[in-house]
């Protein structure tokens, strides 16, 4: 037993004192500095050496490595030509700026995106090989951050900008900014919104039909909820057996991401279930009648089977896939979906999985607004933009910052090569100036499709990894950016034109998302109680007004508190 | 095992079993005085039935989804019913997992990590053991502590996190094979093997000025190798089938196994584009199959070796 | 182990020679340890001293890192106050007892009737199978039993039981929460019970036919057999593997992260998956806040790994550990 006890003792002070070693080594790259706050607690704050460049010495900040964290909206991924992109950005912009770039670029999965991002912020360093130099963040997530002191102000670099002179959208980045004029992020491009669209073949036998179509007669005739319900109602059981359903979408709504109701708003209607201000003063739009009598009717939609089911977890990549499934015997009607490019993006994969194919391009008939929408809203919602952010390093200057703007947003829209790649993708890969020729569906005479271009005629190639479809576009939408490009490279596409006019003509502004210290630290607990009380009102675990005040219950003083901070902003 | 169960059975195959029932009723009527033994064997034939029947019956539920993933995999179309055939045979979800570059490379990752993760863990296992099996050595007992606490004790989620950090595994797919290189349990066992290597062999190489060292690779190795074998097999199958450690620490795409991406695929739905004519079930069926397929194919040839190495535990137990 | 220690150091006490002269002795074995101790030292031990973040407040700093700010217990305080932190302790309890007490109960039937199947192909066979679902992982399980049991007309299973007229509407199986747990607990039946044969047929096959002829002679039926002689020698064997796994009870992650959702928190939210979402899915997160949880956890799992080791050495004579 004693020499258990010697050895129980051995083995811990040993541990100990290694552990003392090695906890030594965790200072390597990083110097403690103990820091005594007005009560006396003792902190331990680590400083950072910053090392993604060199200061030169006439004082001035190189971007040698640089660092960007993206989300889906980068479509040149590593399946589709990124090496590409990468290659000639970093020769471009090396050019331009006069010295050697790398680039790295990290894409994320959309699911886990905002995790993720906060796991690099919190326990990486800047130049550790993973932490974002710049990174693109949702609206609401931009405002949870910005409250943090993490992201760099460049109202000065924006306001500087050379590409200011090409400007033609100012508003976007000037509601960007804070009350007192600071600007932690940069839209490139306006929000976008989604639009409701409505299988045409599905709504052609609907308006055929012998069941009560209220006269409708026309996509434009479904113009109230009503309508638009009994409309869902026979596309739920448009084969007589019930296996298909009206709506589907990537969730009943989307509670975590402003602007919260542009899935199935025909159902959100007029309700806003987040913070927004009405008549300038702050309201919690979830507990209001609005939002209660929205879950209701949401409710009662899924209990007469015109939801699918899958809306509930599926993701906006599952959602859309099963819209146009080749087995469109469990499909949906209705797919409530981003505005312009998507149109012809989801017409084209109907085509390639053979649905309505004797439709072609009028696969897809966009539906306005209904009028309890225009009502309310006016319109759909124009979401607020999405944002590229930099990080600030901590330090007092802003020469690493500064560097990065100029390396990375200056070249985005800098209206010809550079931002040609971020809007149609790397040249000879994605698209083209040469003369060529090609066919999509060369096997199927029915969808064969030439393609012939004159040498010096830009056009779009085929995928780089689907030769069936013509490559669309990559991260910036031409025609929802800032500052157009001046080298007249259009991709006109009339059914992108179509929906984008289509958007236009129907589309509100989103109210502005909210920004406070304690709902940033409160945003992921009200974003997970109200998703988990949406799904429960909805597949008809409780009422909306019982979810209501549950949520009233839990979160209340919390709210108050953040209403509070919110009014006195 | 199997040998085991051949002795057991032995007596009872003997015995002699399912006679006709015509034959049955004859030996009834003549002699009365084997009646009671008689009625007894016909009850044993009632459970044999019943048995058979349970036991096929439970075999199909096992195979049921296990079937119905793989015949799916190979139907274009998503089927929903119950149906055990494809409807509409291709191969096109498998082709176009292996010619996609963001579902072939973490199979590539799987199967680097797992012949990594398999070879450190059977080191270090093998290393451990033999040493822990050395009973004069002093401080023995010390190091079974030193093994044994990280089985009870562990810093926690963000603790191991920064940790690996610093290390430089977040986000790097070796995190796999070192997550997995010690593994108390697995050295027990193999020590346990080892306990059973006949103590005068040792002292025969050590009288002939074997060292430690020359010992363990030209003794202990040898004579162990089905303990190798099950004790790697029990690696393999945990480093292949990790999900959870690339959840947390990898977020790269070019890292992550492919357990992770198929997680992704079904859970997010995020199956690559294809130029086949395929169902996005199809895709997500080619996918288990691909994940499952390694082991299922070995796994009747090494079934003795994932077993014995369960059984060394027990019998030491 | 440690009894072995004793009995085996006691052994060789009469040939003792002095410590130093043994340490040189064995000095090639310390060398061959040193990789072992050395990782485990890394790997195993440097996370152990993160433990103090409990203790600590975090907070994200420009540039990137963490400042940790000393908060004595608060976070312990904190924790014992949450709903969503007993909700989860409840759970994880019952949820890992029930799916062991469940799994080995199970386990036991079957190696006792698979024991009595007279035809070795044949039983061969069953057992080839039963244990083919513990070499798939549980994302993989997780995935085929998601798309199966999806409400939506893609579901398999309802589709089919819609078709054979047992329901008229689908179920959702794995989104509500009074479904769940026994969803979750028929689906790790189907994973693990045939593994967890593997053991009990090891101990079978260690009875001695003697046992069965013996009782046979006296003219036991064969549920006699199967009650008086099969199952008492499997019965320490029971025990073993209950008390075993009772001190992992705590641990339980992976099996519930893929299975569970947002509207099943109630009844399906562990310890592990809480930490989880605390540390990981949680924008502005204190770091502090979930290690305090998981050193909880690992305090309690410790408690418990203690109090089954002492089990186990009163009942079959040596300890776990």
């Amino acid at each position: 037993m004693k020499k258990r006890l010697v050895s129980i003792l051995m083995s811990s002070v040993m541990v100990v004192g290694t552990l003392a070693a090695c906890g030594g080594t965790e200072a390597g790259t990083t110097t403690q500095v103990e820091v005594t706050d007005d009560q006396g607690n003792t902190t331990t704050v680590e400083v950072k050496d910053t090392a993604t460049g060199d200061v030169t010495e006439e004082g001035k900040y190189e971007v040698k490595d640089l660092h960007i964290v993206v989300d889906g909206t980068l479509t040149a991924n590593v399946d589709n030509g990124q090496e590409a992109f990468i290659e000639q950005w970093e020769a471009a912009v090396s050019e331009k700026v006069g010295h050697e770039v790398k680039l790295t670029i990290d894409q994320l999965d959309h699911s886990d995106y905002a995790a993720t991002v906060q796991r690099y912020l919190t326990t990486g360093t800047v130049g550790d090989g993973q932490f974002p130099d710049a990174l693109i963040m949702s609206a609401g997530m931009f405002r949870e951050y910005q409250t943090t002191g993490l992201l760099w102000d460049m109202a000065a670099a924006y306001d500087k900008a050379e590409f200011q002179a090409r400007v033609t959208l100012p508003e976007v980045n000037l509601g960007i900014r804070t009350k007192d004029g600071k600007q932690y992020g940069f839209a490139p491009t306006y929000g976008n919104g989604c639009v409701s669209y409505v299988k045409a073949s599905w709504f052609n036998q609907y308006v055929a039909s012998d069941a009560n179509t209220d006269g409708v007669k026309t996509i434009e005739d479904v113009d109230t909820y009503e309508k638009y319900y009994n409309m869902l109602k026979f596309f739920s059981n448009i084969n007589g057996d019930n296996k298909t359903y009206g709506v589907i979408a990537a969730g009943f709504g989307k509670l975590d991401e402003a602007p919260f109701i542009n899935y199935m708003p025909e159902f959100w209607q007029g309700a806003y279930p987040s913070f927004y201000q009405k008549d300038g003063v702050w309201v919690d739009g979830f507990q209001e009648q609005a939002t209660i009598d929205a879950l209701d009717r949401l409710a009662q939609a899924y209990a007469d089977g015109l939801i699918d089911p899958d809306t509930e977890e599926a993701s906006t990549k599952d959602a859309r896939e099963k819209f146009f499934s080749n087995d469109q015997s469990t499909s949906e009607g209705v797919f409530t979906y981003w505005a312009g490019t998507w149109l012809r993006t989801l017409t084209d994969n109907m085509g390639k999985n053979d649905v309505d194919n004797e439709l072609a391009d009028e696969r897809l008939l966009q539906l306005p607004p209904i009028k309890e929408i225009t009502d309310t809203w006016g319109g759909y919602i124009n979401r607020e933009a999405p944002v590229w952010v930099i990080t600030d390093d901590g330090d007092d200057n802003s020469l690493r910052e500064q560097a990065i703007f100029d390396t990375l947003f200056e070249t985005m829209l800098d209206g010809d090569k550079v931002q040609t790649l971020w809007t149609y993708g790397a040249e000879d890969v994605h698209w083209s100036t040469k003369a060529e020729s090609f066919t999509t569906n060369p096997d199927d005479p029915e969808k064969k499709k030439d393609y012939e271009y004159a040498d010096g005629v830009f056009h779009l190639k085929q995928s780089p990894n689907d030769p069936n479809a013509v490559w669309k576009k990559n991260h910036l939408d031409p025609v929802l950016v800032i500052a157009p490009l001046t080298n007249g490279f259009v991709d006109d596409d009339p059914l992108v034109t179509k929906g984008n006019q289509f958007f236009t003509a129907h589309c509100v502004d989103a109210p502005v998302a909210a920004s406070s210290e304690t709902l940033t630290a409160e945003q992921s607990g009200l974003k997970d109680l109200k998703t988990t009380l949406m799904n429960k009102v909805v597949t008809g675990e409780m009422s909306g007004a019982d979810a209501v005040q549950s949520y009233i219950d839990e979160k209340g003083a919390i709210v108050d508190t953040i209403l509070g901070e919110l009014n006195a902003q | 095992m199997a040998e085991n169960i051949e002795i057991k059975q032995a007596p009872e195959r003997e015995a002699p079993r399912k006679e006709s029932p015509e034959k049955e009723a004859e030996v009834k009527a003549k002699a009365p005085r084997i009646h009671t033994i008689e009625k007894k064997r016909s009850k044993i034939k009632i459970f044999d039935v019943v048995n058979y029947i349970v036991f096929g019956l439970l075999t199909l539920i096992i195979i049921f989804p296990i079937w119905k993933v793989i015949c799916d995999s190979f139907n274009a179309v998503g089927v929903y019913q119950f149906k055990l055939w494809p409807t509409q045979p291709t191969i096109g979800g498998y082709a176009t997992i292996l010619k996609t570059a963001k579902l072939f490379r973490p199979l590539l990752n799987s199967f680097i990590t797992t012949i990594c993760g398999t070879l450190l863990g059977l080191v270090m296992a093998t290393l451990g053991g033999y040493v822990l099996n050395q009973y004069e050595m002093p401080g023995r007992t010390f190091l079974s502590y030193f093994l044994l606490v990280t089985m009870i004790f562990s810093g926690g989620m963000i603790p191991e996190y920064l940790v690996m950090k610093k290390l430089g595994l977040v986000n790097n797919m070796w995190i796999l094979v070192f997550k997995h290189g010690m593994n108390v349990y697995n050295l027990v066992l193999m020590k346990n093997f080892f306990e059973g290597i006949p103590a005068s062999l040792y002292e025969a190489a050590k009288l002939d000025g074997c060292s430690p060292m020359q010992i363990f690779y030209k003794i202990v190795l040898p004579l162990s190798k089905a303990a190798l074998a099950s004790i790697g097999l029990m690696f393999a199958v945990t480093v292949w089938n990790d999900y959870s450690t690339v959840q947390i620490y990898i977020t790269n795409r070019s890292q992550v196994n492919f357990q992770y991406m198929l997680r992704v695929m079904v859970m997010d739905g995020d199956t690559p584009t294809t130029s086949y004519k395929v169902s996005q079930s199809t895709l997500y069926y080619s996918g288990i199959v691909c994940a499952i397929l390694p082991f299922m194919l070995a796994y009747p040839f090494l079934q003795k070796y994932f077993v014995t190495g369960v059984n060394v535990g027990a019998v030491k137990e | 182990m440690a009894k072995d220690v004793e009995e085996k150091t006691s052994s060789i006490k009469i040939q003792k020679k002095p410590l130093r002269l043994r340490i040189w002795n064995n000095r090639g074995f310390y060398l061959m340890f040193i990789p072992v101790f050395i990782f485990v030292l890394i790997m195993h031990y440097w996370p152990m001293l993160g433990v103090r973040y409990a203790f600590f407040s975090s907070k994200m700093v420009p540039g990137g890192g963490i400042k940790w700010t000393w908060v004595g217990a608060q976070h312990f305080i904190n924790m014992f106050k949450e709903r969503e932190f007993w909700m989860a302790f409840k759970n994880t309890l019952i949820i890992s007892v029930v799916k062991l007490l469940l799994n080995t109960f199970v386990a036991v039937l079957i190696s006792i009737f698979l024991n009595e199947m007279t035809s070795l192909v044949c039983k061969k066979f069953v057992q080839t199978v039963i244990y083919l679902p513990h070499f798939m992982s549980y994302a993989v399980v997780a995935a085929i039993f998601t798309l199966f049991l999806s409400p939506s007309s893609t579901g398999m299973i309802n589709e089919t039981l819609k078709d054979w007229g047992w329901i008229d509407k689908s179920i959702d199986f794995l989104h509500i929460s009074s479904m769940w747990r026994p969803v979750f607990y028929i689906i790790n039946l189907w994973k693990e019970t045939g593994w967890g044969t593997v053991i009990f047929f090891a101990t079978l096959s260690g009875i001695s036919p003697e046992l069965y002829e013996a009782a046979e002679i006296d003219g036991a039926t064969r549920f006699q057999k199967m009650r008086y002689v099969t199952l008492p020698a499997l019965s320490s064997t029971i025990i073993i593997v209950l008390i075993l796994n009772l001190a992992k009870v705590l641990n339980i992650f992976e099996p519930v992260f893929v299975l569970y959702n947002n509207r099943v928190f109630d009844s399906s939210d562990v310890i592990s998956t809480y930490v989880y979402r605390k540390t990981f899915m949680t924008a502005a997160t204190d770091y502090g806040y979930s290690t305090a949880v998981g050193l909880f956890k690992s305090v309690v799992g410790c408690i418990l790994m203690l109090g089954s080791n002492y089990a186990s050495k009163k009942i079959r004579g040596r300890g776990i550990i």
